[in-house]
């Protein structure tokens, strides 16, 4: 019973603070409901026994993520948004509602007739305990069965920080060449070229 | 304990979430931030599908999803301030170059 109420509780919070992040008008207001989403989302982690997906979640998610967000946001210095121009048209909403409903019955309807099977059934709570706990057996998992994945997601890391710096330098070719008119040949002319005719 | 499916609702909850703010936001760091929303509501399925079946191997999707999340906002965030020094908004509504 407390296991329900507590659910239903997080589960609250979390659709209160999706919305608004949505709805908010100002970009950092967004974000710092963005935080306390990633917060009730961790708690919903921690509630599920994945001890180690909740403290990373807070770790990276709103330690690292949303401060980069926050940092752009103070940047950029965006003014609260105008939702003028951005009328949903009546079509528009209807198709994202009816979408809506249509996917919570089908996530409503999946736990009937063992329509979730699948899995290797190992690892319930009392073997992840034997095992070590949460935190071990994952770090397991991870280092035995996706050893490769792993080393293949340091490699996506170090271009993601190559393709960052590359993108917003200062005289980067993407920065200045991004929408001008004239065709990408002659490398070091392009941007000057797309200054000019702007 | 609570019933899979009522996991799987809430994250659907927060999909469509995230998906409304991709489409009717015209802020380019909110369809951003809306991204990552939905990104979080695949986590939320991932873990409580973990839990249900028994299988570690849903905690460890999650972990990868977080690092391609983090890239992915990283070389967004980049994006957006290229653009923004090159044409001063990151409205989506400027930003048609490459509407036909």
């Amino acid at each position: 019973m407390i296991s329900y109420a507590l659910f239903y509780l997080i589960a609250a919070f979390i659709l209160l603070c999706s919305m608004m992040v949505v709805v908010s008008r100002n970009p950092v207001t967004s974000a710092i409901f963005l935080v306390t989403d990633l917060f009730f989302i961790s708690a919903l982690f921690a509630k599920m026994n994945a001890h180690f997906l909740a403290a990373i979640q807070i770790l990276l998610y709103a330690g690292a993520i949303v401060v980069l967000f926050v940092f752009v946001i103070m940047l950029l210095n965006l003014k609260a948004e105008e939702l003028k121009g951005a009328r949903m048209t009546v079509p528009e909403i209807g198709v994202l509602i009816v979408s809506a409903i249509g996917f919570v019955v089908i996530a409503a309807l999946l736990g009937a007739d063992g329509a979730t099977t699948g899995g290797d059934g190992r690892w319930t709570d009392e073997a992840i305990t034997a095992a070590g706990g949460n935190t071990f057996a994952v770090a397991m998992r991870l280092f035995v069965n996706f050893v490769w994945p792993f080393e293949l997601a340091s490699v996506l890391i170090l271009l993601a920080i190559v393709a960052s710096v590359v993108i917003a330098r200062k005289d980067s070719l993407v920065s200045s060449g991004v929408g001008s008119t004239a065709p990408a040949q002659g490398k070091g002319e392009k941007g000057k070229v797309a200054h000019g005719t702007r | 304990m609570v019933p899979v499916e009522h996991y799987m609702v809430l994250a659907t909850l927060v999909f469509f979430c995230g998906l409304a703010g991709v489409m009717f936001r015209k802020n380019l760091i909110m369809v951003l931030m809306s991204i990552e929303l939905m990104l979080n509501a695949v986590n939320i399925v991932f873990v409580a599908a973990s839990r249900e079946l028994a299988d570690l191997d849903g905690q460890v999707m999650v972990i990868f999803i977080i690092t391609v999340a983090a890239c992915e906002a990283a070389v967004g965030l980049a994006m957006v301030i290229a653009l923004f020094r090159k044409y001063g908004t990151v409205n989506t509504g400027f930003l048609r170059m490459l509407r036909g």
